[in-house]
């Protein structure tokens, strides 16, 4: 049991985990590529904004000199929220202009002073001192030798970043915890039939009864299907235990009639003041009786394991012809006794794949029967034929028949017609001949007439189901 | 017949006593051992000309005393006694060592025909008699003859087979089932008794003219030719 559960556990935590590694790994990885993404436009948007800024300031300042510049900047101030540092450098790189928000001087400009080539834009990046922050310069050296310089800080955009950042992290929270529980839910849901299944053998394991199944879905999954099969075979071996417990309880009852006489028997003799050859009678009677048990007992375990599936067939080519012959030589003496012709009528070529002694006992059966049923001056004949599939073998006499009302009770067990009361037996062997018969998957029919005879015919497949 | 010593292998007293008995009418020298353990010291410290072991034993089972004494290289044939009936089991107790399988229950003739059985096999080299008699009956087995009292008697080869084998067994009862096996070569039991047909056809050509019996049933066990 513990090594079951060690298994399930084992099995279910190593999906849970692949499952919410797969989910999470895939949402870091998109939201990390989002992150790249977003940053990256929108360092490329402040890009754009300083180098149309400093088209723009630069058209100003060759149109209205410094002073439109001054304009142009504090009207900007007051309708854009861009902050942006705003620098003409002269000649010799001192500042003719300046404009810049108080608190972005941790950023070292001196940096940027450096010699440029006429007509050109450069680009710097200035790293502030105290906090991580980088800032852009764009530089425009003018056709007179004065530069333009306009330059933004990253504050912004990471404000931004830091803002997405928080989110990104409640998101990825979620996931993970979405990752997780649906992780074990999704394990857990596809680990049931699994439970059920040990759920349904631990059932039967500790209370015996084989009553429990394992629920399936209709899924046509390979789970559902193990489940199906699992009841299937479920059902097969309670149905063999069923049949094996109703043999076991009819020999048990069977038995019980024979072993009576037994006892009334021996009883009687002791309790009687007789002669010793009456008491030898007595000893007598017991031993028929007695060997009357055995075979019953015999006989009785033959049909139940030749019904339950469970008698051991010797499969082997066999001869109909030979197998007739033996059997016709048999009760060849009794036949002539009592004065029956026996007629047989197999072509030689007629063969089945059989049990040979099963099949003569078979046979021997259905003649004893024919032979002691058949009055003096009647005729029995054995006959083959070949079928599409197999053969038939059939025994016909001439007897008694059997009266239509009794036919389809013949082949239980321990019946007796009326007629057949009289004759010894002990009533099991037609229902011997059925189960040896069906255990070869073949089987048996009769057809009577009360007066004219009876015929009980065998068909037997050239392929047995076995 | 020299003397013949028997083990006899067997839990149950009742059987065991009966085995022992019967054996003992029939002149054997016999040996009881109730378990495994106590029978194989026996068998591997006497020299017996046949053991007849029960394969349900206390203690250590038949077929491992068989298999012991196999393995000590000791030959003495072995009749293996058992309730269990099934073909596997016969095969299984003949493979490990066993020389003859006899089913519980059984008629005391049948095991006392197969130890002798065994004993003969053993002894090889030994001539069956082609001549017999019994009483002023005589059969040849060469001439296929049989005479009573000077008078040939026209028998059947099956009746002429019975009648064979019930002089080799003289004074010995035969059951039902040994002639059945021996006759038909059936090993089941038909439920119509063609063996007592056979046995009333015998009788009547053998017996019925003269005024001395020589053929006899035995209720319930079977039946014995001899002198009474």
């Amino acid at each position: 049991m513990a090594r079951g559960s060690f298994l399930r556990d084992t099995l279910g935590y190593r999906l849970a985990v692949w499952y919410a590694g797969l989910f999470v790994g895939s949402s870091v990885f998109v939201i990390g590529l989002t992150y790249f993404l977003l940053s990256a436009s929108l360092e490329q948007r402040d890009r754009e904004i300083v180098l149309s800024s400093l088209a723009k300031y630069t058209q100003e300042y060759r149109q209205g000199g410094l002073a439109a510049l001054n304009r142009v900047i504090s009207a900007d101030r007051l309708t854009l929220d861009e902050r942006l540092l705003v620098r003409v450098l002269g000649r010799r790189a001192e500042a003719i202009f300046y404009n810049m928000p108080a608190d972005w001087d941790e950023f070292d400009l001196r940096d940027v002073e450096a010699p440029q080539a006429p007509g050109t834009v450069s680009w710097a990046r200035l790293r502030g001192r105290r906090s991580g922050a980088v800032m852009d310069v764009a530089s425009f050296r003018m056709s007179d030798g004065t530069r333009l310089q306009v330059g933004k800080s990253s504050e912004n955009r990471a404000e931004l970043l830091v803002r997405f950042r928080t989110i990104v992290l409640l998101v990825l929270l979620s996931v993970v915890l979405v990752g997780v529980t649906g992780g074990a839910l999704f394990t857990y849901a596809s680990l049931q039939p699994i439970r059920d299944l040990s759920t349904a053998v631990r059932t039967i394991l500790q209370t015996g009864r084989m009553s429990a199944r394992v629920p399936t879905r209709n899924t046509d999954d390979a789970l559902d299907e193990l489940s199906v099969l699992f009841n299937t075979l479920l059902d097969r071996i309670d149905s063999l235990i069923g049949a094996m417990r109703g043999s076991l309880d009819n020999v048990a009852h069977d038995l019980r009639t024979p072993m009576t006489r037994l006892r009334s028997i021996a009883e009687t003799a002791l309790h009687s003041e007789q002669r010793p050859e009456a008491l030898r009678e007595a000893l007598a009677d017991c031993l028929e009786e007695s060997e009357r048990v055995v075979a019953m007992l015999d006989t009785l375990m033959d049909i139940s394991e030749a019904e339950t599936g469970t008698m051991k067939l010797h499969l082997e080519p066999v001869r109909l012809a030979d197998l007739v012959r033996e059997t016709v030589e048999l009760y060849a003496d009794l036949a002539e006794e009592k004065n029956v012709t026996v007629t047989t009528n197999v072509p030689v070529e007629l063969s089945v794949v059989a049990d040979r002694s099963r099949l003569r006992q078979v046979l021997a059966n259905l003649m004893d029967n024919a032979v002691k049923y058949t009055p003096p001056g009647g005729r029995m004949g054995i006959e083959g034929h070949r079928t599409a599939d197999g053969v038939t073998l059939s025994v016909q006499d001439t007897g008694i028949g059997i009266p239509a009302t009794e036919l389809p009770r013949v082949w239980e067990r321990l019946y007796r017609g009326d007629q057949s009361r009289s004759e010894r037996g002990l009533g099991l062997g037609l229902s011997l001949v059925r189960a040896i018969v069906q255990a070869h998957g073949g089987r048996v029919e009769v057809s009577s007439e009360p007066g004219v005879g009876s015929t009980f015919t065998v068909t037997l497949s050239s392929r047995p189901v076995k | 017949m020299a003397f013949m010593r028997v083990l006899v292998v067997e839990d149950d007293p009742t059987i065991a006593s009966f085995v022992v008995k019967g054996l003992q009418q029939a002149g054997f020298a016999v040996d009881h051992a109730a378990d495994g353990e106590r029978g194989l010291t026996l068998a591997t410290s006497e020299p017996y000309q046949v053991a007849i072991v029960d394969l349900m034993l206390p203690g250590r089972d038949g077929l491992s005393v068989i298999e012991a004494l196999r393995r000590r290289n000791i030959n003495t044939p072995v009749l293996i006694l058992s309730a269990k009936r099934s073909v596997d089991d016969r095969v299984k107790g003949l493979q490990r060592g066993g020389d003859d399988y006899l089913t519980k229950p059984f008629a005391f003739p049948e095991l006392l025909a197969r130890v002798q059985a065994l004993i003969r096999r053993a002894s090889a080299g030994t001539i069956e008699p082609t001549r017999m008699t019994v009483g002023d009956l005589e059969l040849d087995v060469l001439s296929r003859q049989v005479t009573r009292g000077g008078h040939r008697i026209e028998l059947r080869p099956r009746e002429f087979a019975l009648l064979e084998y019930l002089m080799r067994n003289a004074g010995k009862v035969v059951s039902k089932t040994m002639v059945m096996s021996h006759i038909w070569g059936f090993s089941f039991d038909p439920r119509t008794n063609v063996v007592d047909v056979l046995v009333h056809r015998l009788r009547e050509k053998i017996d019925k003219d003269f005024p001395v019996k020589l053929l006899h049933t035995v209720r319930g066990i079977g039946c014995v030719l001899k002198v009474e």
